[in-house]
């Protein structure tokens, strides 16, 4: 599915430059199920940031799907990223102004399908993670769990291959962040790659490989029989 | 408590420094147009307001009012009788001044110019007191031949020396007479409606009017000043006019109708200083300015300053996210609502106090140029009692508070606990976003608006200027001063000798030439119809017509081989009673324009070919002249566009013809201009040649219009600048709140150019929104000023769609290099966690 290797990101301000990833080889392959953890600051944002093709890497080669991306321009970037990526987030980032429908749809927007196929495909994803009768809420009026079902719904509408889940749990109680995560390894088995980041060990138990980060380096991988 | 308002108020102007820049900067254009157009204003309204006892002086106007006719005008002349019967009837009346104009030829070593000349009587100095830097204001004017210059003049006349006791010829009715100077006016300012550079005592021998000039009440050649007792107001003399007319007007037996000349006519007082804005612009001696446009000025500079008070407004609501946390932290500290109320007014009293800094700098450097663009004394002091700034401090205060209390109120309005706590503003509500679209749309629909009347007004001027009047003014030269006494013996000669002239097509003499002040009306009748018609009067000569281009529509023109064409009753200057009497029984032939037959009633022109109308040439006891219709000419626009087409009847009469019209050949006009100058000083030497070709005299008939057209455009063009900077803020802050939700759809895919999209769209609405209310006011306002034209232009949808599209195009450039700023920040960036 994707290469890195040799990989480097580094933020630098005026005075100080700041190595938030350094040297990082990583392979994961069509279907994997990824946990990526460590402590605060050690890089998995930046790393599922330059996966996820938000972010650029400073040095080294980033291959997704056999293709080198990591010198792309801005536009051929969105296009891989709206065809073959989705994004779950921690915080969510639902769009307050729109409907639960609206901020689902938004996904499809910009693939110029057509507006009765997005309504079909919104509708059935919608069903699929259980909010369908919440279609026409705003964000707002939703419990978090709800919430984070739109943000799942969202990311794969598209049916992207590939989608990444920046501590999707992180702000949600137990039972809503098991629902997510049995949600997500549903999605797995139906064949998509995941790459997740996460700081609660019993969540990356729904991986099949975890990979250990400390201080912009890999620093363990585990991985777990099938 | 004060100190730290302003440290906190001037920090947050510097923290924030496009904010502060668009917010004093279009406050302070707001605030230098608002000064600018009202100092204007105060300038019209200014008029004669510094002539020392203006308040019992009064000018005696005449009101035209014929329904019938659909007449409804007035003029700044009155008859010469008017004056005398009023001094006579009311006893309020203490002094009253006859005053004429005229433009005699000046000899002065040797050199004989023209010059402007106003003969009054001695009176006149005391009614309207214009201020002497030299002479006794109680003996100046007593001696007949005494003379008054100004300061300029008399520096330009006789340098250097004592100008008191000189002597200047004029050249009056034919006479040189000798006026010896006998007092120094001070220069007049420009706020005045009178003209003077050179006053005279009047005399009824140097006018040379006939008699009945003096008597008749319907003879309009000057003007009637006079001034009321202390202590009567002359709204007491307004219900007794119509008695006074009736008791000294006496009836006529015109052709058995009985008139009066104060039929639809009243005259009526004038105080001095409401002249300038009065409704009474005809003969003025300095153009008059229409209230209605002084109003629009003085709302175009409110508007102004709205808007860019409305941009406080809006860029103050649209960041108070960004201040939240200082608001609640200071509530936390124990700040009272009212304290914060009165620490945000404090700001925007700091934003307008520097914006007037700058506003009064604009101001300082534009008023000269505005003042000379405008031909207008404008000027600015800061004391006194004219000084502006008492009224600039009240406009700080009204501008700081007015900008800044809605602000202050929703500011102070937020609840510390949930703006600590979730770190998110929650401050942003629905309302506030709603009030500013609704303030950005009537910001637009007043550029809009202001946008297509500025370009209906220019389309206007520049159609006048350019549209076709009838006939061709290519190579149309008008020569004036042919009617004056001197050059009469050797007129007809000097003429023959001109259409000689290489190069010259035609010439042609007339009375009422292109826009020159004559305006001759005379009622006559027709058989059938009881009531007298009023046409306008003018003599030509036979070479008129070719000159000015104009071929007859119906029958002929004037022959000089036909004796019944001539008008003239006799050779003699005063006509005897049997030349009299065997010209009313042969009659006369006239030539009529399409107007006149159509307001005779006469149906086609060929129709009216044959018609015989009747008209008082001669003495009223002789009877009226039958006069027969030879000939129908096309109308032609010689006045402005504002007025509709005179009813004209053409006499062929060479005992008075005032300007002579040289039509040349296309391409040789200048050369052949010399050539006819050079014939006219050979037969009259004595005679300055003053000659205008047509086009020259028609540009500057509009120059007013185009300068006032000129400057609510550029007014206009600065209410757009200020609603843009508006904008441009309003974009920036909104760009700046809308990052996240931006982060999100380029996540999910959105191209650069869909959020480009998302974001211009976002702010054309309000403006597309305002050109709905902006069409129908505009479309109102212009209808109504256009019809204040005889000639206009249609007011067709290219004006408004124009204007709409230029406010939306200037609203997406405005907004569009946020809009891609933001398109290209990186998501990643976006989405970093709040």
């Amino acid at each position: 599915m994707l290469t890195l290797s040799a990989l480097r990101k580094a933020y630098r301000t005026e005075t100080v430059e700041t190595t938030a990833l350094d040297a990082i080889d990583l392979q994961i392959d069509a279907g994997e199920f990824v946990a990526i953890m460590g402590p605060s600051g050690c890089g998995k944002s930046t790393l599922l940031n330059i996966i996820g093709l938000l972010d650029r890497p400073s040095a080294g080669s980033y291959t997704l799907e056999g293709r080198e991306v990591s010198r792309l321009t801005e536009g051929a970037l969105t296009d891989i990223r709206k065809r073959r990526i989705g994004f779950i987030f921690q915080n969510f980032n639902l769009i307050d102004e729109l409907t639960v429908r609206e901020n689902v749809e938004l996904a499809l927007l910009y693939h110029g399908i057509s507006a009765s196929e997005r309504r079909t495909r919104v509708d059935r994803v919608l069903d699929k993670v259980g909010i369908a009768h919440r279609a026409g809420h705003r964000p707002s009026q939703l419990s978090g769990g709800q919430q984070q079902r739109v943000a799942v719904a969202r990311a794969v509408v598209a049916e992207p291959p590939l989608i990444l889940a920046d501590e999707p749990t992180g702000n949600l109680d137990t039972a809503h962040g098991e629902e997510v995560m049995r949600m997500l390894r549903s999605l797995n088995e139906e064949g998509a790659t995941i790459v997740m980041v996460t700081h609660s060990p019993a969540h990356a138990d729904y991986a099949g490989r975890v990979v250990n980060m400390l201080d912009g380096r890999v620093l363990l991988e585990t991985r777990r029989a099938a | 408590m004060l100190q730290n308002y302003l440290i906190t108020g001037l920090r947050a102007l510097s923290r924030n420094r496009a904010f502060a820049l668009i917010n004093i900067l279009g406050l302070a254009i707001g605030m230098a147009a608002c000064i600018l157009l009202l100092l204007f204003v105060r300038y019209e309204m200014s008029y004669d307001q510094w002539l020392p006892g203006h308040d019992r002086a009064f000018q005696v106007q005449t009101f035209n009012n014929d329904p019938e006719n659909g007449r409804n005008d007035a003029m700044q002349m009155s008859a010469y009788a008017v004056g005398r019967a009023l001094k006579k009837d009311f006893p309020e009346v203490e002094k009253v001044a006859y005053v004429g104009q005229g433009r005699p030829v000046v000899l002065q070593n040797g050199v004989a110019t023209t010059a402007p000349v106003l003969m009054a009587d001695p009176d006149f100095i005391d009614i309207v007191q214009l201020p002497l830097v030299l002479g006794d204001r109680s003996t100046a004017m007593k001696d007949p031949f005494s003379l008054l210059l100004t300061e300029s003049e008399a520096a330009r006349r006789f340098p250097g020396v004592n100008p008191i006791g000189k002597t200047l010829s004029m050249v009056r009715n034919g006479k040189t007479i000798d006026y010896h100077v006998t007092g120094i006016l001070k220069d007049l300012p420009k706020n005045t409606h009178l003209a003077v550079t050179m006053l005279v005592p009047y005399s009824m021998s140097a006018v040379g009017q006939p008699e009945a000039f003096y008597t008749r009440f319907g003879w309009n050649g000057g003007y009637n000043y006079l001034r009321l007792r202390p202590g009567v107001s002359f709204a007491d003399l307004a219900p007794r006019m119509a008695a006074w007319e009736k008791r000294n007007i006496a009836p006529q037996n015109f052709g058995g109708a009985m008139v009066s000349e104060g039929d639809n006519v009243d005259w009526k007082l004038t105080p001095l200083a409401d002249i300038h804005l009065g409704k009474a612009d005809g003969a003025a001696l300095v153009p008059t300015n229409d209230p209605k446009a002084i109003a629009t000025f003085a709302l175009v500079a409110l508007l102004i300053l709205a808007m860019a008070c409305i941009n406080i407004t809006n860029l103050s609501t649209a960041r108070a996210g960004q201040r939240a946390r200082e608001v609640a932290l200071r509530k936390v500290m124990g700040a009272s609502r009212r304290q914060l109320i009165v620490q945000f007014l404090g700001e925007s009293l700091v934003v307008a106090v520097l914006a007037m800094l700058v506003a009064l700098a604009i101001v300082e450097l534009s008023l000269p140029l505005l003042s000379k663009f405008l031909n207008a004394d404008l000027s600015m002091q800061y004391l006194g009692a004219q000084g502006v700034l008492l009224p600039v401090i009240a406009l700080v205060l009204g501008v700081g508070v007015l900008a800044g209390l809605y602000p202050a109120f929703v500011l102070s309005r937020f609840d510390p606990a949930p703006v600590l706590k979730s770190n998110r503003s929650g401050s942003d509500t629905q309302g506030s976003g709603r009030l500013r679209s609704l303030l950005v749309v009537a910001q637009f629909a007043v550029s809009i608006a202001l946008t297509i009347c500025t370009a209906v007004v220019a389309a206007q001027t520049f159609y006048a200027r350019s549209a076709d009047a009838g006939y061709n003014r290519d190579g149309l030269l008008q020569v004036t001063g042919i009617g004056r006494k001197q050059i009469t013996p050797v007129a007809d000669s000097l003429v023959d000798a001109v259409a000689r002239v290489p190069g010259v097509i035609g010439v042609g003499r007339t009375t009422i030439g292109v826009n020159t002040d004559s305006k001759i009306n005379t009622t006559v009748r027709i058989s059938g119809n009881p009531r007298p018609i009023e046409l306008g009067n003018y003599n030509v000569d036979t070479g008129f017509f070719g000159a000015m281009g104009l071929s007859p529509i119906a029958g002929r023109l004037f022959d000089r081989a036909n004796p019944r064409d001539d008008g003239r009753v006799s050779l003699a200057e005063q006509p005897g009673e049997a030349e009299q009497l065997a010209f009313a029984a042969r009659g006369m032939n006239i030539v009529l324009n399409v107007e006149a037959v159509r307001k005779l009633g006469f149906g086609t022109p060929a129709q009216a070919i044959g018609k015989t109308i009747s008209l008082a040439a001669v003495d009223e006891k002789y009877g009226l002249v039958p006069a027969t219709v030879i000939g129908v000419v096309p109308d032609v626009r010689l006045r402005s566009f504002r007025d509709p087409y005179e009813p004209i009847m053409y006499i062929y009469d060479r005992s008075y013809l005032s300007e002579m019209i040289v039509r040349m050949k296309a391409g040789e006009a200048g050369g052949v201009r010399d050539r006819v100058q050079a014939v006219w000083q050979r037969y009259a030497p004595q005679v300055p040649f003053e000659a205008q070709f047509a086009d020259d005299i028609v540009r500057a008939q509009y120059d007013a219009d185009e300068a006032r057209a000129t400057t609510f455009a550029a007014f206009a063009g600065l209410a757009i600048v200020v609603a843009c900077l508006g904008l441009y803020g309003l974009a920036s802050f909104t760009a700046e709140r809308r990052t996240r939700e931006i982060g999100i759809r380029k996540v999910l895919g959105a191209r650069d150019r869909d959020i480009v999209r998302l974001l211009v769209w976002q702010f054309s609405r309000p403006v597309l929104i305002a050109n709905i209310i902006a069409w129908p006011v505009a479309w109102w306002l212009m209808r109504d000023w256009l019809n204040g034209f005889s000639a206009r232009i249609d007011l067709g949808p290219q004006w408004f769609i124009g204007a709409g599209a230029m406010a939306a195009l200037i609203a997406a450039a405005t907004i569009i290099g946020h809009a891609l700023k933001v398109a290209r920040s990186s998501p990643a960036l976006a989405l970093r966690y709040e």
